[in-house]
């Protein structure tokens, strides 16, 4: 099992959240994260006044699949979330040591 | 075993709950289930009896035992009886805590308890609920008359104070008010406990034991009676539910018993709404009515009991409305039917001063709502009255609560009424609608005494009614924003709006989500769709209003829609369609649509008198001006009859006027009008350079007075007559300039601290052009003296971009040497530079040496 975290630009969530539930996942963890990288806040004028917004907004998309399908997913991903700019985002692929369904017990594969 | 007999008579109780049996009736049932189990139990205990006393406490002793609830009981004992307790709570707390119920029990003599209700209100409290069960009447009696006696009698102030304070500790940790996704209907504001704080206080104040001599005592209207004891009801058979439900002793409405609770109260779906909303809608309306009528209740005892406030002074501050003891009143019934805009101002007055308008008054605003009728609808004393609370209110939350709250809101703006207590059942919208428009308000107030990049709005009466109305249009099976931009075409017509305010405002409320989501979904980075979004928006005015409003309006909806997050993506799309509304060639004709196709609009709109050679016109200047405005620039080219003469004419543009010259093109022509203009007291602040291919240079200069000084004061005439002189080097710009500006040149020592001048000559930027930039410090002349000096090197100025920030002037002129090429020499550049430089760095301009 793996864990896929991946960094996109907010306004690609819809596209690849769909992109990901034609494949048949249904589950994932969404959230805005803020994002203080190579594509570096930027400094505003206007009007005569400064506004400096030091980080860049970003979605953070983390699903777990079987091993089996971290590509399939990863490329999806990457094809959907793709602007060709700056600030397209990265993917992480973890290691997952054990899955656990709070509510049954279920473990590995059935918890996913 | 005993408890098991019990557990069977409360399944009993479910079955006849299940069968129909709710409201007070079920209270009852229960109560006496558990009174004839604990009789028995005390009958049966051979050591119970002698000295003892078995009282039922707080909502037990009441009568109003829900399904869950704590059962409080206190063993009363005599000290002699300290010996036989043990065997008796054995046989009386055991099992019931073996049954699973919750018990809440103390074992006291009558001196304890005296002493505890004087440590605790809520035991003081509990007491006031007292009802004998079994064991000693003449024991109970004597506790029941020392606690009146010396708790009650004499402390009735200090009684209602507690209460008073303990309500307040409970709305501040509970909410100030019932509308939340997840109502508490015990605690929160209009919940059960205001209920009782009211019965409480009656029965220990004035002996009062129920809600009909409540309203014999005047303390309460028969309306206020009738619609309090129908939401006492609801609540009843609500909590009732909520309690099987769960499963549990709970008094919270959890957003997941929601829709079940409506549904098993046949509220079903409809077009528009769900069940589960109106179920909502409900029971926010009846914590409402409790709410508002405990309010005026408190209010009213403090008053009658209370210690008098200060100020006891009466001020008249219209006819009508006086001033008393800190509270606004209205006094004049027959004035108020004379003049019922009396009731709005009323409003406006509270918003004003800060003062809280009397509870009594506020039952002479829904008293009289029936005056409320389509003439004073669109009153425009009403209107005015109206938007100054908006506008204008110190404290605008609590001013439009009380206005909802009594009514006149709704009956002032009929299209309230469909989304008053409307609930949203999602987690994201934490209020009702109505809280929700109100909120909104009261966050916009509070963004507009904060800095933000967009402040300032021209109307912000249109910005306060765009808040208040956006979400107008809700509760419909349409799309809401659009429908609500119906809605209010109305009400502003009702208010007297103009026809421009009337258009921003449904702009307002149909595009309220517009930048919120566009920031969320859309590729900010697409300067095409920026460019769309700005067409929309149109004004830079509209874009701050649409600023504002979007983040008052995520601000009041709950604590998760705004985040540091979400400004930060609206923040940008802002800023990215603010620059370029901004930039006034945003707005010019579109260019995809290309020059070919502005020739042709010229051409169609001359018709025959359109010239032959319009092919002349160059593609940049085609692309700058409106079609009307390059045909009036051909019909003046017939004027020019010979090569030194110019042609003005001005135009008033209230932000700054503009200066077109149509003139025969020579090397120094821009510098003549530069300077004829700065000598007229006119400032540049930019300007476009064309030169047609015949010849012809068409000049449009925007300016603004040196001086304050009308558009019609100003000599238009003389700076023609002036220019054409300058034009046929008859006038000696260079002295009179020096002359006219002596006194106005700063003195050294004055000087501001300012950026070091600079000046750039670039090849690249342009295919065509070089392009030279100056950056100085301004003064005036100077772009007479910049103008001037590239002449001198017989440079010709194609086009010129000047802009002045403060005391930084930047000039962007795109030139070509005198034979029409680049300027690639670096030696002749660096002349060139260092001319610039020089005037650039001369405070006291001209070139000339001034003898001070």
């Amino acid at each position: 099992m793996k864990k896929i975290e991946a960094i996109i630009k907010p306004f690609k969530l819809d596209e690849v959240k769909d992109a990901l539930n034609e494949m048949g996942i249904k589950g994932m963890t969404i959230s805005e994260v803020k994002g203080y990288g190579r594509q570096k806040g930027h400094k505003e004028i206007y009007r005569g006044a400064e506004y400096i917004v030091d980080f860049i907004p970003k979605v953070k998309i983390e699903i777990i699949v079987e091993a089996a399908m971290v590509d399939a997913v990863v490329t999806k991903i990457r094809e959907t979330a793709n602007t060709g700019k700056i600030g397209d985002g990265k993917i992480f692929v973890l290691p997952v040591e054990e899955v656990i369904r709070v509510r049954t017990g279920e473990t590995g594969k059935e918890a996913i | 075993m005993v408890d098991v007999e019990l557990r069977a008579k409360r399944d009993a109780l479910e079955y006849l709950w299940r069968q129909g049996l709710s409201g007070q009736p079920l209270l009852h049932k229960h109560s006496r289930l558990i009174d004839d189990y604990l009789v028995a139990c005390f009958a049966n205990c051979p050591e119970a009896g002698e000295g003892m006393s078995l009282v039922a406490l707080g909502g037990y002793g009441r009568r109003e035992l829900f399904p869950y609830s704590d059962i409080d009981l206190l063993l009363l004992h005599a000290p002699e009886a300290e010996d036989r307790l043990d065997p008796v709570t054995q046989a009386l707390f055991y099992p019931l805590w073996d049954a699973g119920l919750e018990v809440g029990h103390g074992v006291r003599t009558l001196d304890a308890c005296l002493a505890d209700a004087r440590q605790d209100f809520f035991f003081q409290v509990a007491l006031l609920d007292a009802r004998h069960l079994a064991g000693s009447q003449p024991l109970f009696s004597s506790m029941h008359q020392a606690f009146h006696r010396e708790l009650i009698a004499g402390h009735r102030r200090e009684f209602l104070q507690n209460m008073m304070q303990h309500r307040n500790e409970r709305h501040q940790r509970y909410g100030m008010h019932g509308y939340q996704l997840e109502p508490h209907i015990k605690e929160s504001r209009g919940g059960f406990r205001d209920i009782q704080a009211m019965l409480w206080v009656s029965h220990a104040l004035f002996n009062l034991q129920d809600l009909q001599s409540i309203e014999e005592a005047g303390l309460i209207s028969s309306q206020e009676k009738e619609s309090f004891g129908q939401a006492w009801d609801f609540l009843i058979k609500i909590r009732n539910r909520l309690h099987y439900l769960s499963g549990r002793k709970n008094d919270q409405l959890f957003f997941e018993y929601q829709e079940e609770m409506a549904k098993a109260f046949r509220y079903s779906n409809t077009r528009g709404t769900l069940g589960v909303e109106r179920f909502m809608q409900d029971i926010y309306r009846h914590l409402q009515t409790i709410a508002t009528t405990t309010d005026l209740f408190f209010e009213h005892v403090d008053e009658t009991l209370g210690s008098p406030r200060a100020n006891p002074v009466e001020q008249t501050i219209e006819p009508g409305i006086t001033v008393r003891q800190d509270r606004l009143h209205l006094t004049d019934q027959a004035l108020i039917e004379k003049r019922p805009y009396l009731l709005m101002r009323l409003f406006a007055h509270a918003g004003k001063t800060g003062l809280e308008i009397h509870h009594r008054s506020r039952k002479i605003v829904a008293a009289n709502l029936h005056l409320v009728d389509d003439r004073l609808r669109h009153s425009k004393r009403m209107a005015k009255a109206f938007l100054d609370v908006l506008e204008n209110a110190r404290n605008v939350l609590e001013v439009l609560s009380v206005m909802l709250d009594t009514g006149l809101l709704t009956a002032y703006l009929p299209e309230f009424e469909q989304i008053r207590a409307l609930a949203q059942h999602d987690v994201y919208h934490v209020f009702t609608v109505d809280r929700h428009l109100l909120q909104t308000v009261a966050e916009l107030k509070k963004l507009s005494l904060n800095k933000t990049p967009f402040a300032g709005v021209e109307s912000p009466h249109v910005l306060a009614l765009a808040a208040l109305l956006h979400d107008i249009g809700k509760g419909h099976h349409e799309d809401h924003a659009q429908r609500g931009g119906k809605l209010v075409a109305g009400i502003a017509k009702r208010l007297g709006l103009t026809e421009a305010e009337t258009a921003c405002l449904q702009f307002l409320v149909e595009k309220h989500l517009f930048l919120t989501v566009t920031a969320l979904r859309r590729d900010l980075e697409d300067d095409a769709f920026i460019r769309q979004c700005a067409e929309q928006i149109q004004t830079p005015e509209r874009l701050t209003m649409l600023y504002l409003l979007s983040i008052a309006d995520a601000k009041a909806t709950g604590p998760t829609a705004w985040t540091e997050w979400k400004s930060a993506l609206l923040l940008e799309i802002s800023l990215k369609i603010a620059h370029l509304l901004e930039r006034k060639d945003a707005t010019l004709p579109d260019k995809s649509q290309g020059a070919g196709w502005m020739l042709a609009q010229v051409r169609a709109l001359m018709g025959k008198a359109a010239p032959a050679d319009c092919t002349i016109l160059p593609e940049e200047y085609l692309l700058s001006f409106p079609p009307e405005e390059v045909a009036h620039h051909l019909r003046l080219r017939a004027g020019l009859q010979h090569e030194k003469q110019a042609i003005t004419e001005a135009g008033d543009h209230t932000l700054f006027w503009s200066v077109l010259v149509m003139a025969h093109d020579s090397t120094g022509l821009l510098a003549k009008i530069c300077g004829t203009l700065a000598l007229h007291g006119l400032n540049v602040v930019s300007a476009q350079i064309f030169t047609w291919e015949d010849g012809t240079a068409v000049d449009v200069l925007n300016v603004r007075p040196a001086a304050e000084q009308s558009y019609a004061e100003q000599d238009w005439r003389a700076l023609d007559e002036d220019l054409n002189l300058a034009l046929k080097n008859r006038l000696g710009l260079s002295h009179r300039l020096v002359d006219k500006f002596r006194t106005a040149f700063r003195s050294p020592g004055q000087k501001n601290v300012q950026a070091a001048p600079r000046v750039v000559i670039d090849n690249k930027a342009s295919e065509q052009y070089t392009i030279i930039e100056v950056f100085a410090n301004d003064r005036p002349g100077l772009l007479y003296d910049i103008t001037r000096t590239l002449a001198d090197f017989e440079i010709n100025i194609h086009r010129a971009r000047i802009s002045s920030d403060g005391d930084q002037v930047v000039d962007v002129f795109y030139t070509l040497d005198s034979f029409a090429t680049k300027i690639n020499n670096p030696s002749f550049q660096e002349e060139i530079s260092k001319a610039l430089l020089h005037i650039a760095e001369n405070e006291t301009g001209t070139g000339t040496k001034l003898q001070w």
